[in-house]
């Protein structure tokens, strides 16, 4: 198992992933990535997320040594892109994974275990060991031709894991699994940063980023967007809703932060009667006090009053819509 | 090490798990059983209580021993592992490496701390496990039935495994880098046949035309002989239809030696199938002091490029020496630089994509 401290030691700046300039142009035209910079820190659940063709896997791929980058400037686990030490410590499961289906389960975690070079012993042990973490002992020995997608998601967690990695390199690894598995995946996931390893979670749901992720980044034709928690990447969403009894105090329309929606346009449910909704964009809980203060010396009836911010789902699609024309990328890479 | 290993024992589950590979196998065991089933008597061949009689193989002829060996090299190699095998074990291995490319199945290798050139060879070495395996089972027990029914325990019979693997992997080579250029498996199989056709074709072509230019030259040399034989002259007639046939033969000479330069270039550059397998006839049946099965006896019409005045024996003597004046080396060695030209270009390729 690997320590926090150990996790830290793999990375003396803290950063398990810290990659600079990247890019990757396919063939002469397809540029899928456009000088990338992406930093990861050591022991954190960390999302790439992005559109179709945004260069997520080609990022990935890249990191994996399956890509080879036109420029990479950088580290994994301090060590540089593609050294082969470094790939000793990372545990990877692509998306759309082919595993020999003639294997069992047992046999696929071992394989992998060898060819990343862990000691028979070892990884005999850790592989009984990882397929009843993911539920799959009673499985262990029959051959993948008779698993399910799911189950055989679940051994390619397994075999992800085999090697004690201290990064973990995760493309799409609830596809196909179900709602009861994606949650056992996601705990498991949780264990895996609380044992003070990395994991790199490249999914396109969002709420399962939303769930488990600390920091993520969003990647669009080729270039990253966003990065940070989700918090700060929200924090210029974030604004303060107060519903009040009546039409719309005449100081509100003075103010360029603050929205009025009247009560006819108001989606909340259970407000009766006539209303407005006040919106103050950029203002937290602390900030609003004084308005609040202001409406009761009003005597006005306060209904309701709430923090509000995006969701990552709005986020997501604020990212990756043109905000010159209003109108989503297209998918795919920049040509 | 450890990695090299896991591919192969990966390699060895991926064969066993195929009904094919279980196939082969019985139906070597199968051709050897028939060959234990064969008998040889004072008057000829026996085979479940019935005997054929024959005048060429019988133990006034050939001893128990050569019989079998014959069967083994002429029967075994040349045509169930050299042909019939060989087809099975591409049908089975031609998957290896569009199967090693796929996507999905090549990110799960490359994501290991392992060389791109290392894991290429390495995956086509587990390809040549399919015939080496087969040609193993098929000699061991060929060995016991050459020792049992035939009397004598020959242990260059297993001179067999690495000569038939390399004759597959002279193929495999070119399955292996049609199948990481076009990432097909049915594409590798049949391109490789294909080649496999065409160097089939070269070789034979290069024989036919190298025995033409023999008998050419040994035509020449008994017409001259008999020309200046003092002690039985010949006759005014005769000394002028071998005066006119000499002229024609020589005026001829310049286009078989042509043609055959040509053949003989070709092939060079060529892996040599043929002639790989026949080094077994060679080490197998020159080293027990056999005949050869072509040097039977001077009875019988002449081939289609035979010489009118030469016995057919001669004949025969003399283009077998001339293939074998070839040295081993050359055979082994300009297959060995075709295999690795090609192999080499297929890991160039391998090594330089992006999957």
């Amino acid at each position: 198992m690997v320590s926090a401290q150990n996790a830290m030691n793999g990375s003396a700046n803290n950063l398990a992933i810290d990659l600079t300039d990247v890019h990757k142009t396919y063939g002469k035209k397809i540029r899928a990535l456009q000088g990338v910079t992406l930093q990861v820190r050591a022991g954190e659940i960390f999302g790439l997320l992005g559109p179709n063709g945004a260069g997520k896997s080609t990022l990935v791929k890249i990191m994996m040594t399956i890509v080879r980058p036109d420029t990479a400037k950088g580290t994994v686990l301090n060590l540089g892109v593609g050294d082969p030490v470094a790939l000793t410590r990372i545990g990877y499961l692509p998306e759309h994974h082919r595993f020999p289906t003639y294997l069992t389960g047992r046999q696929v975690v071992e394989f992998s275990g060898a060819m990343s070079k862990v000691d028979r012993p070892t990884r005999k042990k850790r592989a009984s060991e990882l397929l009843d973490r993911v539920g799959m002992g009673g499985w262990k020995d029959r051959p993948l031709a008779s698993y399910s997608k799911g189950m055989r998601q679940r051994v390619g967690l397994a075999a992800a894991l085999v090697n004690d990695p201290q990064l973990v390199v995760l493309d799409e690894p609830t596809d196909g699994v179900d709602p009861v598995g994606r949650r056992e995946i996601r705990d498991l996931l949780i264990g895996i940063r609380d044992e003070g390893r990395t994991v790199l979670l490249n999914s396109h749901l969002l709420s399962e980023i939303e769930n488990v992720c600390s920091r993520v980044a969003i990647l669009v034709q080729g270039r990253l967007v966003a990065q940070g928690t989700i918090d700060e990447l929200t924090s210029s969403s974030r604004r303060y809703e107060i519903v009040v009894e009546g039409t719309a105090p005449a100081w509100c329309a003075e103010s360029a932060s603050v929205r009025m929606i009247p009560a006819g346009q108001m989606l909340s449910a259970g407000i009766q009667g006539e209303s407005c909704k006040l919106v103050f964009l950029g203002l937290d809980a602390l900030g609003a006090q004084p308005i609040l203060d202001r409406l009761r010396a009003e005597q006005r009836t306060v209904i309701a009053a709430q923090t509000v911010r995006e969701s990552l789902e709005d986020l997501f699609m604020r990212a990756v819509t043109d905000p010159t024309t209003g109108l989503i990328y297209r998918p795919g890479a920049a040509t | 090490m450890m990695q090299t290993i896991a591919i192969f024992v990966s390699a060895y589950r991926e064969l066993s798990a195929r009904k094919i590979f279980w196939l082969a196998l019985a139906i070597s065991l199968f051709v050897v059983g028939i060959f234990a089933s064969l008998g040889i008597n004072e008057t000829g061949i026996s085979f479940f209580g019935w005997t054929f009689e024959s005048p060429l193989f019988n133990t006034n002829t050939t001893s128990p021993e050569t019989f079998y060996k014959l069967l083994f090299v002429n029967l075994g190699v040349d045509w169930w592992l050299g042909v019939l095998s060989t087809l099975l074990a591409l049908v089975t291995t031609c998957g290896i490496i569009p199967d090693l490319v796929a996507p999905g199945s090549i990110d799960l290798l490359l994501a290991k701390p392992i060389t791109r050139t290392r894991l290429f060879l390495t995956k086509y070495c587990t390809g040549l496990l399919f015939a080496a395996l087969q040609v193993f089972v098929f000699t061991s027990a060929s060995f016991f039935v050459i020792g049992i029914r035939g009397g004598a325990w020959e242990w260059t019979l297993f001179t067999a495994v690495p000569i038939v693997t390399f004759f597959y992997s002279l193929l495999f080579c070119m399955c292996a880098f049609i199948g990481v250029l076009t990432r097909s498996s049915v594409a590798s199989l049949i391109l490789t046949l294909l080649a496999w056709t065409i160097i089939f074709t070269i070789n034979i072509s290069e024989s036919i035309v190298n025995s033409g230019r023999i008998a050419n030259q040994l035509e020449a040399k008994e017409i001259e002989s008999k020309l200046a034989n003092t002690e039985k002259p010949v006759d005014e007639d005769e000394r002028e239809e071998l005066t006119s046939d000499l002229a024609k033969t020589l005026e001829n000479r310049p286009t078989w030696d042509r043609a055959h330069f040509w053949f003989f270039g070709v092939k060079t550059f060529l892996p040599k199938t043929t002639d790989t397998l026949g080094l077994l006839d060679r080490w197998l049946l020159d080293s027990a002091s056999m005949p050869s099965r072509n040097e039977d006896s001077n009875r019988g019409p002449q081939q289609a490029f035979g010489p009118k005045r030469v016995k057919r024996g001669d004949f025969q003597r003399a283009v077998k020496e001339d293939e074998q004046s070839r040295s081993i080396w050359w055979v082994l060695g300009t297959s060995l630089v075709f295999e690795g030209v090609v192999l080499g270009l297929a890991t160039l390729i391998f090594v330089r994509r992006d999957y």
